[in-house]
């Protein structure tokens, strides 16, 4: 056998446990946050789609933005982003993600997360239903079936248009990682490079 | 006579700028010059109103002033009063009452960073809700939100068609 | 001993919503914590003031996502002061019946956070499972499982619709049936009352002179509940009790906040018992010309985590000049939570953070 082929072969139940694995992050973004509890307890039991939270980034592989992104929130959310290793997906939940929402008007709420780290799809609703949450999951099983779930990728590809969009709002490099109000400076940060798929 | 028609008189009697209106049953509305506010907020607090509920701040951008209103109120009569003092706008600053109810320290911090009135005495006016603001204060009537989002967010685009897979 | 700087948050699993405490702990121990709030400020009171009275309704309840209704109320009664609205009888019961199924929604969310953070979850499971149901109810009445847009100035949007009586009280009697097993695994386990005694302790004094107020004041000795003092709705028409403890540590406000569930299902049937008949709304105005006269007001009901109140003041114009939105976190979550973390184990941050209930979102706004 070609060693190609080899690859090739594992590379079927390589998508099979990376899909009906995905662990999401636990980060409450914003008011989105309702609806995940009552989809990873006992009524709507998101593990038996495989969904399970996860407490660190480093080792989940879902990353659910749940409703608005403030300025503050989004410096915290790259920086989650890029500690999770490759492949990675994420999934916009609620309309404020996707175009501003409700707080299309606000000084501190960022319009599009799109702009700012890549998204795999999206789930409009103020608030989705926890249904929504599980038709997004299957969708997102078909795509990584069909390689479609690129959106890590297109982070490592197109690196310097996300990261220009990301300085332009949370302001330059060496003030980026630091929160304020804490002492300890912050070193480089890399934009994550996982294993690729 | 009413605890309420009591408090009024009471202050009235006391204070010389103070002017005091029952709103309603439970609510007092009290507006004095800035300078007796904190002898004012001592006697209010002598008198039973020991609950400060809120500080707020309102722009009247046309009168040119700031008006900041002390929500006080009673646990055990129930009577809550609101004390109105205006500091002018061109020169926002004003005394900390945190000597007086010690958690009005968090509200003056809110107010010096949304409306940029600073509070003499208030030892911890750093930045609270906003991530490194540079420009107004936003809670300011001359703040356009609208415009800054447009400035800074930018113009939207209408999104490319996403291909079903 | 060496000091280290530790961040509680954002991202973390023990955060229940958006927040952050920075921790400078030696060994075991929290030296000095601070909160860093912001990450859900949204500018809501400038929001409110770009638009008019009644484009402002949707917007209002998104204050509190876990508590919702008492925002639509407070901004409701804020309205209906300022622009003289009766509202009717049928409508205030209803208001009492939609504010405590929020009451008992959010303590069910409390006790999913709190159990978690001691490392039970099996609580959290089930309070989930439980909350779940009075979220079809409101479902049933209102449209919307989290946003309900429901509490409007006048009355509420619509009657109650056929069945919801039925269909709350037998949701209710089954809620009151599962209490006594979240006793027996939880709020009487030995391990909880020992870990959660003497924890985050607050006396009466610090409590009054930090803003406290709902259950941490309650837990801390003063008797103290809006629906008492100033009642409101339908409440001095009811009768019911003001759970009440003494030491104000964790355990205590614990059970005042148990004991409050039991308190709320019974405020709940008195309402169905002694319903009046008539309209559940006045007419609304013509949202598109709709002024209210210049004034200003103040109200405040007793939300889930204590006292919510809001400050209106119109300049006479179909917008609000301001609104000040008093959350009963805002207190809470700055000045006693970084007093009550000095001096607390690491495992213990969490747990103290949680007995608060603090919402992130309210203090944000």
């Amino acid at each position: 056998m070609d060693r190609a082929d080899i690859v090739k072969a594992l590379r079927g139940p390589g998508q099979w446990g990376h899909k009906y694995s995905l662990w999401a992050v636990y980060f409450c973004t914003g008011c989105g946050i309702i609806e995940i509890p009552p989809v990873i307890t006992s009524r709507w039991d998101a593990e038996r789609f495989g969904v399970l939270p996860m407490a660190t980034p480093r080792q989940a592989n879902l990353f659910m933005i749940t409703g608005y992104v403030s300025v503050k929130t989004l410096r915290a959310i790259v920086r989650t982003y890029e500690q999770m290793s490759a492949p990675k997906y994420t999934v916009a939940f609620g309309s404020c993600p996707v175009n501003g929402g409700m707080y299309w008007d606000s000084y501190n709420t960022i319009k599009r997360i799109d702009k700012y780290i890549p998204i795999d799809g999206w789930i409009a609703g103020c608030m989705p239903r926890p249904e929504a949450i599980f038709i997004a999951v299957t969708k997102l099983w078909h795509m990584i079936d069909v390689g479609a779930a690129t959106g890590w990728k297109r982070y490592q590809e197109n690196y310097d248009h996300y990261k220009s969009n990301q300085d332009q709002v949370l302001g330059t490099f060496q003030e980026r990682d630091e929160p304020q109000g804490g002492t300890v400076p912050v070193g480089e940060c890399t934009p994550g490079t996982g294993l690729s798929g | 006579m009413g605890s309420e028609e009591q408090l009024k008189g009471k202050v009235e009697d006391r204070f010389e700028s103070a002017r005091a209106t029952i709103q309603r049953k439970q609510r007092l509305l009290i507006t004095l010059d800035r300078d007796a506010l904190a002898s004012l907020l001592l006697f209010l607090k002598s008198e039973g109103l020991a609950h400060l509920a809120a500080i707020s701040c309102v722009d009247w951008l046309e009168q040119g002033t700031f008006q900041l209103t002390y929500h006080v109120a009673s646990y055990s009569e129930g009577i809550h009063a609101m004390v109105e003092v205006n500091v002018p706008r061109e020169k926002p600053k004003f005394i900390s009452i945190v000597p007086i109810y010690k958690h009005a320290q968090t509200y003056e911090r809110e107010i010096w960073e949304m409306f940029g009135v600073e509070f003499e005495g208030n030892a911890r006016l750093v930045p609270f809700l906003l991530d490194r603001w540079q420009n107004t204060p936003p809670m300011r009537k001359d703040f356009d939100t609208r415009q800054y989002v447009h400035e800074t967010f930018g113009v939207e685009e209408r999104r490319q068609k996403t291909e079903e897979v | 001993m060496r000091e280290l700087e530790l961040y509680f948050g954002p991202q973390h699993p023990g955060m229940v919503g958006n927040f952050s405490i920075t921790l400078k702990v030696e060994g075991d121990r929290v030296v000095e914590a601070t909160s860093n709030p912001g990450f859900l400020h949204r500018g809501f009171e400038k929001l409110m003031e770009y638009r008019s009275w009644t484009q402002n309704f949707p917007l209002v309840c998104r204050l509190n996502v876990m508590d919702p209704d008492p925002y639509e109320m407070v901004y409701a009664m804020g309205v209906e002061e300022l622009a003289g609205i009766e509202v009717p009888p049928r409508a205030r019961y209803i208001r009492t019946i939609v504010l405590e199924l929020s009451r008992i929604a959010s303590h069910l969310f409390w006790a999913w956070g709190y159990a978690n953070m001691l490392g039970f979850d099996t609580l959290g499971q089930w309070s989930m499972g439980d909350r779940d149901y009075i979220l079809d109810l409101f479902e049933l009445l209102t449209g919307g499982r989290v946003y309900h847009i429901y509490i409007w100035p006048g009355g509420v949007r619509r009657d109650l619709p056929q069945g919801f009586e039925e269909r709350t009280l037998q949701t209710l009697e089954e809620l009151a049936g599962r209490l006594p097993d979240y006793d027996d695994v939880f709020f009487e386990n030995r391990i909880f009352v020992s870990r959660a005694r003497g924890t985050g302790k607050v006396d009466r004094d610090t409590a009054l002179a930090l803003g406290a107020t709902g259950p941490v004041l309650r837990a801390a000795g003063l008797k103290y509940d809006t629906r008492k003092t100033e009642p409101y709705a339908a409440y001095q028409d009811l009768e019911f009790q003001v759970p009440t403890r003494q030491q104000g540590d964790s355990y205590c406000r614990a059970m005042v906040i148990r004991e409050e569930i039991q308190e709320s299902i019974a405020i709940v049937r008195q309402c169905f018992e002694q319903m009046p008949e008539g309209p559940a709304f006045h007419r609304p105005p013509n949202p598109f010309k709709w002024k209210i006269p210049p004034g200003e007001t103040y109200v405040r009901i007793e939300g889930a985590r204590g006292e919510t109140g809001a400050y209106l003041v119109s300049d006479g114009g179909n917008k609000p000049y301001r609104i000040h939105f008093r959350s009963p976190s805002y207190p809470h979550g700055i000045l006693l939570l970084e007093e009550l973390l000095k001096g607390a184990s690491i495992a213990d941050v969490g747990h103290i953070m949680m007995s608060l209930n603090i919402a992130a979102p309210e203090i944000d706004r």
